[in-house]
C-alpha cells in the first residue's frame, strides 16, 4: 500500500486542511501500519517521566564520598608503588657504580671533576663560537631573507600554538 | 544570574552542596533517560548515579553558555549508550513496575475513566518495551523528544549528530515503532476474537 502523503504528514505533524484530514481517515480506515504510526504517535505524546526512588540525592552524596575515598586511596597506591619501583630501578641502576666509588672514591672524584672541567670549557667555547657567527651572518643574509626566515619560525610557532590548543581543547558532553 | 548557574559556578569551585542542588534539579529527567535506555530500575537508578559522578568529575569542562540540561543529559545519553554496547542483550522487565517505573498499580478508581486510564497505561508499558528494539542512539533520539521536549537541534547537540541525521533517526524510529505495534496488534487479534467467539 502507498502510504504517501499520508506518512509523512504523520510523521512531520504537518498542519492538513480539512479536506486531507478527510483523506487521511479514509486512508486510515484500511491501512493498519499508518493507524499504528498515529497510535504509536498518541503514545508517545502522552509519555510520562519515570522518577526515582525516594533519596536520590542522598544516594548520590554517599557515592560520591566512598568515590572519593577509593580514588584517595588508589592515589596513595598508586605513588607508592611508583615511588618503591624508582627506588628498586635506580638502586638497581646504579648499583654497580655506587659500589666500586665507595671502594676507591678518590678515582671517581678525580673522573667527576675532569667532566665538570670538559661541560664547562665546552660551554664557553660554544658561547665564542656563537657569538662571532652571529656578529658575521648579518653582512652576508640580505633584509628579505631575514624576513623570510623570521616568518617561517613565526608561523612554525602559530601552526604549533594551534595544534597544542586544538589537541587540548575541552570537548562538551563528555 | 539564576539560580542553576549560581549552583553551577559554586560547584565548580568545589561546593558540594551546590552539586547536590543540582542533582536535586536533574535526578528525574537523567533518571527517566536512564530507565527509558536501559528499561530496568535498578539499573536506571545505577546510570544515573553514575550520569551524576561523571558531571562532578568534569564539571571544570563545562561550557556555561550550554544548557546545563542538555549537558547533563548527553552525558547520560553517551554513558546509556556505551552501556547498552558492552552489553549487547538488555533485559527489559515489566513484571514487578509499569512504564512509570513504580511498582504496577491497577487504574485509579476515581480516576474520570479508569478503563480509558488503564487502556493509556497499558500502551504506554507496551511502547517502553518496544524501545528496546531500536538502535541505542534511535531510542536516546526518541527519549529526548518525547519524553523532555527536545528540539531537534538540541538533540543534535546532546547526541553529537547533524540536524538531519536526528530528524531521519526519529523518522526511521517511528517508523519501526509502528511496524512493531502492527505486529503486535495483528498477533493479539485472534486471542481477542477467541475471547469474542466465548463471550456470545
Amino acid at each position: 500500500m502507498n502510504h504517501l502523503p499520508f506518512e509523512e504528514w504523520l510523521l512531520n505533524n504537518m498542519p492538513i486542511t480539512t479536506e486531507q484530514q478527510r483523506d487521511l481517515d479514509l486512508h486510515l480506515r484500511t491501512c493498519a501500519y499508518c493507524s499504528a504510526l498515529v497510535e504509536t504517535g498518541k503514545v508517545l505524546g502522552s509519555a510520562k517521566m519515570a522518577a526515582p526512588a525516594p533519596g536520590f540525592a542522598t544516594r548520590f552524596q554517599a557515592r560520591l564520598a566512598e568515590r572519593k575515598i577509593a580514588e584517595r586511596r588508589n592515589k596513595l597506591w598508586g605513588m607508592t608503588l611508583f615511588i618503591l619501583g624508582g627506588l628498586v630501578l635506580l638502586t638497581w641502576a646504579t648499583g654497580p657504580y655506587l659500589v666500586s666509588f665507595f671502594t676507591s672514591p678518590a678515582t671517581w672524584i678525580s673522573v667527576v671533576v675532569g667532566w665538570l672541567v670538559f661541560i664547562g670549557t665546552t660551554l664557553f667555547a660554544l658561547t665564542d663560537a656563537g657569538l662571532v657567527i652571529l656578529s658575521v651572518i648579518p653582512n652576508f643574509l640580505p633584509p628579505f631573507a631575514w624576513l623570510v626566515l623570521l616568518s617561517t619560525f613565526a608561523g612554525a610557532g602559530l601552526l604549533w600554538s594551534v595544534s597544542i590548543w586544538r589537541f587540548v581543547r575541552v570537548p562538551q558532553g563528555v | 544570574m539564576t539560580d542553576e548557574n549560581a549552583w553551577v559556578l559554586q560547584a565548580q569551585q568545589g561546593n558540594d552542596d551546590a552539586f547536590t542542588q543540582l542533582v536535586e534539579a536533574y535526578q528525574k529527567p537523567v533518571y527517566n533517560l536512564c530507565y527509558r535506555m536501559l528499561g530496568e530500575p535498578e539499573t536506571a537508578e545505577d546510570a544515573a548515579q553514575e550520569t551524576f559522578l561523571r558531571a562532578y568529575q568534569n564539571l571544570h569542562r563545562y561550557d556555561s553558555s550550554r544548557s546545563f540540561g542538555t549537558w547533563i543529559l548527553s552525558i547520560a545519553a553517551h554513558y546509556c549508550i556505551d552501556r547498552l554496547r558492552k552489553k549487547k542483550f538488555s533485559v527489559f522487565s515489566m513484571d514487578a513496575e509499569d512504564e512509570d517505573g513504580t511498582p504496577f498499580e491497577v487504574a485509579d478508581p476515581a480516576s474520570p475513566d479508569p478503563e480509558v486510564e488503564s487502556v493509556k497505561k497499558e500502551d504506554r508499558a507496551r511502547l517502553h518495551i518496544m524501545l528496546k528494539d531500536l538502535d541505542p542512539t534511535d531510542r536516546a533520539a526518541v527519549i529526548m523528544r518525547y519524553w523532555h521536549d527536545y528540539s531537534e537541534i538540541e538533540i543534535a547537540q546532546s547526541l553529537k549528530l547533524t540536524v538531519s541525521a536526528v530528524k531521519s533517526r526519529l523518522h526511521r524510529s517511528r517508523r519501526a515503532l509502528a511496524g512493531m505495534w502492527q505486529a503486535e496488534k495483528s498477533r493479539a487479534h485472534p486471542e481477542r476474537r477467541s475471547r469474542e467467539s466465548l463471550a456470545f
